[in-house]
């Protein structure tokens, strides 16, 4: 009996040796590619490492204490908010109302939820370019739409909350639709019987909509604005070929400062230092969204 | 801690060497560009090379940003898997100073071919008397005008910036503008046309850059003179949403009739009189950009190919280079795109090349020499510097064309962001 215990227990235990050695291909690509270089940033942060000043490998913390007066880095992280506040906001609201709607949607037309993902399958820099035309006055066809019954459609990306409206604009025409996906899924795990039950009792399909759907889809909500949140984080391409950063200076996002520091004014360690800032910015809100997740499911 | 804080950055780098390392073979040779006529025209050759040669040529042509974040990974990182790398020269100084290219001096003193490279262009590459890289484009500034709108407003040519304030009432209407200039922010952009009304005001960069004084003086009364009439220009006569204008959307706008004037570089200036192109072209002209007070400075850039200081095989890379630059790949890439700005001064002989220029404007490439001839080598600031100064500065322009600031406080910004950058 004992030996058949052991014998078991062994073979448990070779299991699990062998799932730590599929593993190990995974871990060791993670630590190679995602730790390795991630230290490197963190180690260039606090260095001297600048392309023309050169470099006396000396550490210490003087890319952080310049963030603080940085008025540069305070302009670009209040930019960064709007673009991430708005974007998200609007991103969720649609992606959540196009997969309601789609939702009601059965028969041979639901194959048009194909038509809804294609902005997400574009690439960023093709997004980009596509506004860019449409907010450009002598390019766009809106502008000449309009221009025939005498209105003139105002220049969004010569101001600055044009441009951030803008940059906006393409952010969730092109993001939108993975919101939508995951609240399509997360629908389609709500029992149908709730909805049924709601509508016997006399609930207007408002009032099932607030008070059934919604608290339902709340952990769905919290992960896609998580998600997107970081992700928005990350604004680059759109600002690159929309604005170049302009008016003057009105769309330098975070990220896109850290690009200027970095390749044009080849400043690496506060570029790196940028960098790190908005790394550990993303893994506070992770955490503590990952943990209101919990709360709110469990 | 410093030993170690210094391992890691050595280690993360070493990572990414040893990865791209892989990819560089003996016996080919790795090219990295990004795109334009040119470099587009030399991938599409890379097949001759390995046949005249038998040297495999790895062309690869991507775009400005990619470009930038590849050599600063390669470069930083000494990789070694790009053997030849695009040059533009308002970067070759600042990459000598960061020790990513090397000299190419004896490689170019064996090579025939050198000799038949335009003075003005190569001599840009010189650099504490070596040579860093061999120019394979030389664009210009040149003006395109609307002779038909011109003539029917009974004015001519504006010879001087002030000229062309004068004109630009007398021609805007509600069918087009007067006028669309560069106004995105950057070096390469808005930066490439404002120093051409700068220096026609007489303001410069700094108060005596040829006699080494680089104390800023971009704030000087010149300066802030020609930012105005800059501002006056696109806000007043340019067209609706002008400010965010790039090279793209100027040419879009010439082509479409939208606007009389443009300034631009001989890339696109070619593109807008090319009756293939455009419907306006039979009657669009060329001349000179305008100058002010203190002459007349067309905008110049310059582009080359370097070797990197971590070139896997150097050997090879100025094989490479000297037959990408030699007359008869250049007047192959001619014809095939649209590429009037060699710098291999022999394919300007070769008929056919020529014939096709001549076809799209008979005035072309005279005006394209003769603005040549004005044009200054350190119309940009030749030092590592500058694409920080650049950036900066281009902001500040961008800002008072938008009405963000005015152009007095601008340029007292700009001022103030070159000072810091130069850690005065």
């Amino acid at each position: 009996m004992g030996n058949t215990l052991a014998a078991r227990r062994g073979a448990t235990y070779e299991l699990q040796q062998g799932y730590r050695l599929m593993m190990l291909p995974a871990v060791l690509a993670v630590v190679l590619f995602a730790i390795v270089p991630l230290a490197g940033m963190f180690a260039l942060a606090f260095s001297d490492y600048h392309l023309i000043r050169g470099t006396n490998w000396e550490f210490g913390w003087r890319n952080f204490v310049r963030m603080l007066s940085d008025k540069r880095l305070m302009n670009s992280v209040y930019v960064m908010a709007a673009l991430s506040v708005f974007g998200v906001i609007a991103q969720v609201l649609i992606g959540s109302a196009v997969a309601v709607g789609l939702q009601k949607i059965t028969g041979r037309w639901r194959v048009g939820r194909v038509l809804f993902l294609l902005p997400y399958a574009v690439p960023h820099v093709a997004v980009a370019l596509i506004w860019l035309s449409l907010f450009t006055p002598t390019l766009s066809p809106i502008n000449a739409f309009f221009d025939l019954f005498g209105v003139t459609v105002p220049a969004f990306l010569t101001s600055q909350w044009g441009a951030i409206f803008a940059i906006v604009v393409a952010d969730t025409w092109t993001n939108f639709p993975f919101a939508m996906l995951i609240i399509m899924a997360a629908l389609q795990g709500i029992s149908p019987d709730l909805e049924e039950a709601a509508a016997i009792d006399g609930a207007t399909r408002v009032r099932t909509f607030i008070h059934i759907t919604l608290p339902l889809l709340t952990p769905a909500l919290l992960m896609i604005t998580l998600f997107r949140f970081i992700d928005s984080l990350k604004h680059f391409p759109m600002i690159f070929v929309m604005t170049k950063g302009g008016p003057g200076r009105s769309t330098q996002a975070t990220n896109y400062y850290a690009y200027v520091q970095t390749f044009q004014n080849s400043n690496v360690a506060y570029g790196a230092a940028i960098a790190v800032m908005l790394f550990l910015t993303a893994a506070l809100i992770s955490y503590h969204v990952a943990k209101l997740n919990q709360r709110v499911t469990t | 801690m410093k030993r170690m804080l210094k391992t890691v950055v050595a280690a993360s780098i070493a990572l990414t060497a040893s990865v791209a390392s892989l990819t560089a073979k003996a016996d080919e040779v790795n090219v990295l560009m990004f795109g334009m006529p040119y470099t587009n025209g030399l991938q599409a050759l890379a097949a001759d090379f390995e046949a005249e040669t038998g040297i495999k040529a790895n062309i690869d042509v991507v775009g400005q940003d990619v470009f930038e974040n590849r050599i600063t990974l390669t470069f930083t990182g000494g990789t070694g898997d790009i053997d030849v790398v695009h040059t533009p020269v308002i970067q070759v100084q600042r990459w000598i100073q960061a020790g990513w290219l090397q000299p190419m001096t004896d490689a170019v003193a064996e090579m025939p071919g050198a000799a038949d490279i335009l003075a003005g262009p190569l001599g840009a590459y010189n650099v504490n008397g070596d040579q860093w890289a061999l120019p394979f484009f030389a664009g210009v500034g040149l003006m395109s005008y609307r002779e038909d709108v011109l003539e029917a407003a009974g004015v001519g040519v504006p010879e001087t910036w002030a000229e062309m304030l004068e004109i630009a009432p007398k021609i805007s209407n509600d069918e087009h503008a007067a006028i669309a200039l560069r106004a995105v922010p950057g070096q390469g952009f808005n930066m490439f046309i404002f120093p051409m009304v700068m220096r026609a005001y007489g303001g410069s960069f700094f108060a005596d850059y040829e006699g080494g004084d680089l104390t800023p003086a971009i704030n000087s009364p010149e300066n802030v003179e020609a930012l105005k009439v800059y501002v006056e220009l696109i806000n007043e006569y340019g067209p609706e949403g002008a400010g965010n204008f790039n090279f793209a959307e100027v040419n879009a706008a010439a082509q479409n009739g939208q606007i009389v004037f443009a300034v631009e570089g001989t890339g696109i200036i070619s593109q807008i009189v090319d009756p293939d192109k455009s419907r306006f072209a039979e009657n669009t002209g060329i001349a000179l950009p305008p100058g002010g007070p203190a002459g007349r400075s067309p905008a110049i850039g310059v582009h080359g190919m370097g070797i990197p200081a971590s070139a896997a095989n150097p050997d090879l890379a100025a094989k490479f280079i000297e037959w990408a630059v030699s007359a008869e790949t250049v007047s192959k890439i001619a014809l095939a795109q649209s590429f009037p700005d060699f710098t291999t001064a022999s394919v300007a002989e070769n008929p056919d090349v020529v014939a096709k220029y001549a076809a799209i404007h008979p005035d072309f490439l005279s005006t394209r020499v003769a603005a040549l001839d004005l044009a200054i080598g350190h119309y940009r600031p030749l030092i590592p510097e500058w694409p920080a100064l650049g950036q900066a500065i281009g902001e500040s322009v961008n800002a008072a064309i938008n009405g963000l600031m005015s152009p007095e406080d601008a340029l007292e910004q700009a001022e103030q962001d070159m000072r810091d950058i130069l850690g005065l």
